[in-house]
């Protein structure tokens, strides 16, 4: 295709100590346009390290990033978020007690110039986050409403759909299933997959198989900092990738 | 009687219900309320006369609502403001009675921004809560304006220039403050609602943590606001002295917390994240009303502070009903 070869994203060699405690040693991982990378691993892993390290918000302690295979420095989440790195994460996205559409917008606001200021594209804001939101198939009367009356999938959906939206080429979504209903979930494995085909990098953390295994291509397995294996989706099944989570090594498991 | 009241009572919250949305909607609803009682008791509440007067009071206090609501939104408090008021005047009145006094009053703005920037900083770096750490400033600067004048006024005998911009009165009642009241609420308002520093104002006080993953600056947010919480005092100092003619150490005692019950009143929440300048003019208005329309109607001057002080617990729990249905 475009590009033969190199993948848009690897992370080669990470290392990254808090003082003492080394909380990733010499992993490297890499994702391609149009896939989706399932990231596993236990709590304390060195899951969300990893994409810390990617969305800029830590630099690595050794290592490199590439991009496109070009060497990057990221040396804060403006950098990354410039590059098309794009954080989806339940906590993280939205402010409750703001509408809708300023949520969508917050830190990428459009202006007019009335004279000599700059205001707000109040219209834009409106019908452009109306056009997307529907798009993503959320039910929203009103760009105005509070984001507090949206449930988990909505704005998980919402989240996604904004990243897209801002031209994201890197989705990091982290555990974006949890704690979301049979019915949400399907919205979300929908808007993954037109991310996917829109030509996003996708890398989904989870400590659930189940959650990531219908869409993704590949899995990177983390087991206490290190990388336990790299496995395309023909390899293994979800109860051998389950137990290769559950036990951090691959001694019992025999993948094809 | 009943039922027309219960009727009339409804109407009303149909009314608010629809516009919701909007945070002053309470503040503006028991504004014309209290209004209306109040000129009935008392035939000349409504005249030209008495509301200029009140809006010169109110101008005052609104201006520094104005700046309490704006770093109210943000998620801090400010204390100090009632301090920034008296040191502001005071600091006014010594430098202009031996120099120009526009050249003193932009000295004095300056050193409010300073003051604001050492609050922001000492919240900021210290994380102690913003409410203890500009109580202390509050009372560290009143203590050294009263330790250094030993709580001797000062007559102001400089030249009219700064009088005439800020407080000198107009014909009719008016003053300059009427109208910069009126302005700022506007700028305010705009910035607040219609500009992308606002959006970040909102968000910076709504989740701080979802602000600075979505790129904002939070803390060059807050260290503003905090600036312009302290100008804003300021400047009602220099008012209040202009009009007074004098200066005085004690000037503004309490007034930190007549802003902050304001801004409540007029929608905004303790918590940050949500408000309004517009509110808190209606807020400020509100307050104003009470205590000339007590003083007019024939109560004890005492009564103020126990209606505010009821009025602030009955809005601040209409407005959380009002809000609960949608947020």
């Amino acid at each position: 295709m475009e590009h033969q070869g190199t993948p848009l994203v690897q992370m080669e060699g990470i290392t990254k100590r808090y003082g003492a405690v080394e909380a990733l040693t010499d992993v490297s991982i890499h994702v391609d346009r149009h896939e989706v990378l399932g990231l596993l691993g236990d709590n304390g892993a060195g899951k969300s390290t990893l994409i810390k390290v990617l969305a800029g918000v830590h630099p690595p302690t050794t290592g490199q990033v590439y991009f496109d295979g070009k060497p990057v420095l990221l040396k804060s989440p403006a950098d990354a978020r410039k590059m098309g790195v794009e954080t989806v994460h339940q906590a993280l996205s939205l402010v409750d007690i703001m509408t809708i559409s300023r949520n969508f917008y917050l830190g990428r606001e459009p202006t007019r110039k009335f004279g000599p200021f700059s205001l707000l594209d109040t219209r834009k804001m409106g019908q452009e986050c109306r056009d997307v939101v529907t798009h993503v198939g959320v039910r929203v009367r009103d760009p105005n409403e509070y984001v507090s009356l949206l449930s988990g999938g909505e704005r998980q959906a919402i989240s996604i759909g904004r990243a897209m939206h801002f031209g994201a080429k890197v989705l990091i979504l982290d555990e974006p299933m949890t704690a979301l209903s049979i019915k949400e979930v399907r919205i979300i494995v929908k808007e993954i997959e037109k991310a996917k085909d829109e030509g996003a990098a996708i890398i989904f953390i989870t400590h659930n198989v189940h959650h990531v295994y219908p869409i993704a291509d590949r899995f990177t397995i983390l087991d206490r900092g290190k990388k336990v294996c790299d496995l395309d989706k023909s390899q293994a099944s979800p109860e051998q990738i389950m137990e290769i989570v559950a036990t951090g090594n691959m001694d019992s498991v025999n993948v094809v | 009687m009943d039922t027309k009241e219960t009727t009339l009572w409804s109407r009303l919250l149909n009314v608010a219900t629809r516009f919701r949305h909007r945070p002053e909607v309470g503040v503006i609803l028991a504004f014309v309320v209290m209004s209306a009682i109040f000129s009935i008791l008392s035939p000349s509440f409504l005249s030209l006369r008495n509301l200029t007067g009140m809006f010169t009071v109110v101008s005052e206090l609104g201006i520094m609502t104005i700046g309490i609501t704006f770093i109210m939104i943000a998620g801090e408090f400010d204390m100090s403001v009632s301090s920034v008021y008296a040191l502001g005047g005071f600091l006014f009145v010594t430098l202009a009675n031996g120099m120009n006094s526009l050249l003193a009053m932009a000295i004095v703005l300056l050193g409010a921004v300073v003051i604001g920037f050492i609050n922001a900083m000492v919240v900021l770096k210290t994380r102690i809560p913003s409410f203890i750490a500009t109580l202390g400033m509050m009372m560290f600067l009143r203590g050294v304006l009263l330790a250094i004048t030993g709580g001797k006024s000062v007559k102001y005998i400089g030249d009219s220039i700064v009088p005439a911009i800020l407080s000198t009165r107009l014909p009719l009642g008016f003053r300059p403050s009427h109208f910069w009241f009126l302005g700022l609420t506007i700028v305010f308002s705009v910035i607040l609602m219609r500009t992308r520093y606002g959006n970040w104002v909102f968000a910076t006080g709504g989740d701080k943590a979802v602000a600075r993953a979505m790129g904002v600056n939070t803390d060059r947010v807050k260290i503003i606001n905090f600036m312009v919480s302290s100008v804003l005092a300021s400047l009602a100092g220099m008012m209040v002295i202009t009009r007074f003619w004098i200066a005085n150490a004690s000037f503004g005692q309490h007034m930190e917390l007549e802003a902050i019950a304001a801004a409540v009143i007029g929608g905004t929440f303790l918590t940050g994240g949500y408000g309004s300048i517009v509110g808190a003019f209606f807020g400020a208005f509100l307050m104003g009303t009470v205590r000339t329309g007590l003083v007019m109607s024939g109560a004890p001057a005492y009564w103020y502070r126990a209606f505010v002080g009821a009025i602030l617990i009955i809005a601040a729990a209409i407005n959380l009903k009002l809000r609960s249905k949608e947020m």
